[in-house]
């Protein structure tokens, strides 16, 4: 598990890189990071919630009610091209900050 | 599953109920039976499966702060106190209310020792060949023996309230901690009620002492007046016992206005016990051996104690009615 300071900042990106390949809803998403992760990340139920509301908000992802399966009516949420332009941005950001970070870091110790 | 439900609506209590919350409550907890369905499904037991779901919600705070909510009230600059204070705070409380219920029951029964001796002296049982005089000496030593002891239990009490006072001086609550604050609250009001309405009616029926025992023999009215005392003191315990367990919650969930002015009327029934009593002694003891009125100067006992019980009684309704 890891901490989710250290994540924080790419809670979002990692919400919009499941959007990528269309839309989703809560538990989907929170499923497919856990296995992508293979369970080294788990995103609480809050930080997931707290995330699709920034998201909203930042007209990066909009929300839609998707047909009732098994009587339960679900909220999907699909990425805008703002959303899709900010992910490439957290992208490169990422790629600096790997960068950068790794030149700090000591491996094998 | 129910279990789930619970949790939620206790994380969702202390947050305004409008549509957009509704909203997300709804999705999380659709999310989180998704979660608990699978993981049943997956082979593990109902209690796994929610302490699992559980342990991966997260942290309310987390998404108040998100959406900019505002809890009810402007809580900026106070301390923000775990479950674990809010416990400690509650029992010292509870111990409290337990300590001045019976302050102020010895008080109340003090005067009603000292009448008891002094009528058994008079009416013979207690021999010993004393004088009038030193009968009703003999009743003082109980009656200040009593009060020596709820004024030392007041002292104590106050002492060990002090390391708690900081609460009462205003707190934030983490959602989840208020949210059970809440039900617990809720859970007392019925009980509380009872109280009140069982107190209130002792003090009204009180005198009924009074009325039989002078039936019954004119000469009886001062074992009336001890019974009418007691009943007084029952009813004053039960009425500030009760009030304070109920106030401390009030306090915490800052319920009506226990703003800083109101702050110091926590300790008032104590306070004015403290006065009221010693005085209605003083007066008794003055009228007695001044003006050698020991045959009806008893009757500030009485008096004193049913305006007194009313004075709690009134007092902490108003209190109630405040919230």
């Amino acid at each position: 598990m890891i901490s989710s300071d250290v994540i924080r900042g790419y809670n979002d990106t990692i919400i919009l890189f499941f959007l990528l390949e269309g839309a989703s809803y809560g538990y989907e998403i929170s499923k497919n990071i856990k296995e992508k992760s293979e369970g080294k990340y788990i995103m609480k139920e809050t930080t997931l919630y707290s995330a699709f509301n920034r998201l909203e908000n930042n007209g990066y992802i909009e929300s839609f009610y998707g047909d009732e399966t098994f009587g339960k009516r679900r909220t999907y949420y699909r990425i805008t091209p703002a959303g899709l332009a900010y992910y490439k941005e957290k992208c490169k950001e990422w790629e600096i900050t790997k960068d950068v970070i790794n030149r700090f870091i000591r491996s094998g110790m | 599953m129910e279990t789930i439900k619970n949790y939620l609506d206790n994380m969702f209590a202390g947050l305004p109920n409008t549509e957009q919350m509704k909203d997300l409550k709804h999705n999380m907890l659709s999310n989180m039976e998704d979660k608990y369905n699978e993981l049943k499904a997956s082979g593990k037991s109902e209690n796994e499966a929610i302490g699992i779901v559980i342990s991966e919600f997260g942290n309310i705070d987390e998404l108040i702060n998100e959406l900019g909510i505002k809890k009810d009230t402007t809580t900026d600059n106070k301390p923000m106190i775990s479950q674990s204070e809010t416990d400690a705070y509650l029992t010292v409380k509870k111990t409290m209310g337990l300590q001045i219920g019976i302050g102020v029951f010895l008080c109340a029964l003090a005067p009603a020792a000292l009448i008891l001796i002094t009528k058994l002296q008079s009416d013979g049982l207690i021999t010993g060949g004393l004088s009038e005089k030193a009968g009703s000496l003999l009743g003082l030593i109980p009656l200040f023996l009593l009060i020596t002891i709820a004024v030392a239990i007041f002292i104590y009490s106050g002492m060990n309230f002090e390391r708690y006072k900081y609460i009462e001086e205003g707190v934030n609550l983490p959602s989840s901690v208020e949210a059970n604050l809440k039900r617990q609250h809720e859970n007392y009001t019925q009980p509380y009620y009872l109280s009140v309405i069982l107190g209130v009616c002792l003090l009204i029926l009180s005198p009924i002492a009074l009325f039989v025992t002078n039936l019954l023999n004119n000469d009886y009215s001062g074992y009336g007046v001890v019974v009418l005392l007691g009943i007084v003191a029952v009813a004053i315990f039960i009425l500030i016992y009760f009030g304070t367990i109920r106030e401390s919650y009030n306090r915490l969930l800052r319920l009506g206005d226990y703003s800083e002015k109101k702050q110091k009327e926590n300790k008032v029934i104590g306070a004015v016990a403290s006065i009221v009593w010693p005085l209605a002694v003083l007066i008794f003891l003055l009228t007695g051996f001044i003006y050698g009125y020991w045959h009806i100067n008893w009757i500030i006992f009485p008096v004193t104690g049913i305006l007194f019980g009313m004075f709690s009684a009134v007092y902490n309704i108003l209190k109630g009615n405040e919230n």
